[in-house]
């Protein structure tokens, strides 16, 4: 258990778990630890700043933690926080945890034992790509596999699909092959397979205005 | 006499100031710089940008985000006037 009197940075929640782990965490942090209310855990580490600055190290390593505990045998699902959630101390954090319990649990019941995995396709450079094909192919091999999907911000005119599923752990490798399907279908075009991701696109859980009371 | 010439100049000074400002938003446009930075990930990522073009076009983006961020921030402090 964490210390009570530090600030706590928080990554996510998980089903009642114990863990203690080295991480290479937010603002240096090394060590993960749980801290417990009722059925839900919270993965923390302490931070000395309950108003954590937004840099891209930070946010990086933010995805790290989280990517590092969904790969753990004890962990079926995590629901993650945005980058920021900081609190004061351990009490705090469990009476954020005891007010936003219904939301963390109806976010559990939807994101389940999956996780996200992230596909970005780019038309190649002569922009020879059929984008029509590409999404027909997409919806037939993909959608299938998984509990859902988001069409994402196509941030770059060469972006031909980017989107983020939500995946049941056991379709982890059925998902793969349908995408190496997806790649020997369009040859042509590069592909960004990502993941597993925490499910940030499928929960959408902020408890901002407690975050640092 | 001062009155006359705010009356006739002062409209054209404010349309100067919405326009300079709109020139300086379409400039520094932080949402598309952002965008390209990504854009410079994805394609390093993949392969089709090496290494010494993909470092020396995310400084250069990220310069400029700072400077458009610096504007953005001017625009809405009013402090940027045409002079």
């Amino acid at each position: 258990m964490s210390d009570d009197s530090s600030n706590l940075y928080v990554y996510g929640i998980t089903e009642q778990t114990a863990i203690e782990m080295a991480v290479d965490g937010v603002y240096g942090a090394s060590t993960l630890q749980t801290v417990d209310y009722k059925s839900l855990s919270a993965l923390t580490c302490p931070i000395d700043t309950t108003e954590p600055e937004r840099t891209d190290e930070a946010v990086a390593a933010h995805d790290d933690v989280l990517r590092t505990v969904i790969e753990r045998d004890d962990v079926q699902t995590v629901v993650p926080m945005g980058f920021g959630m900081a609190f004061k101390n351990a009490r705090t954090l469990k009476g954020v945890m005891r007010g936003a319990r219904r939301a963390f649990r109806k976010a559990f019941n939807d994101v389940e034992g999956c996780v996200e995995l992230g596909l970005k396709v780019v038309d190649p450079a002569d922009g020879s790509a059929d984008p029509g094909a590409l999404r027909a192919t997409l919806d037939a091999e993909l959608d299938p596999l998984s509990v859902g999907q988001t069409d994402d911000d196509l941030f770059s005119d060469r972006l031909v699909a980017n989107r983020s599923y939500l995946v049941e752990q056991a379709d982890r490798d059925a998902f793969d092959d349908a995408v190496e399907t997806v790649e020997a279908t369009h040859e042509a075009m590069l592909v960004n397979y990502t993941g597993p991701w925490a499910p940030y696109n499928f929960v959408d859980i902020r408890v901002g205005a407690e975050a640092s009371s | 006499m001062i009155l006359v010439d705010d009356l006739l100049i002062k409209p054209f000074v404010s349309l100067l100031d919405v326009l300079h400002a709109m020139v300086l938003e379409e400039l520094h446009d932080v949402d598309a710089i952002r965008d390209e930075i990504k854009e410079n990930q994805l394609l390093y990522e993949l392969g089709e940008r090496p290494q010494a073009e993909y470092e020396r076009r995310k400084t250069e983006l990220e310069t400029n985000l700072q400077v458009a961020e610096q504007v953005r921030e001017k625009l809405i402090d009013g402090n940027i006037e045409v002079q």
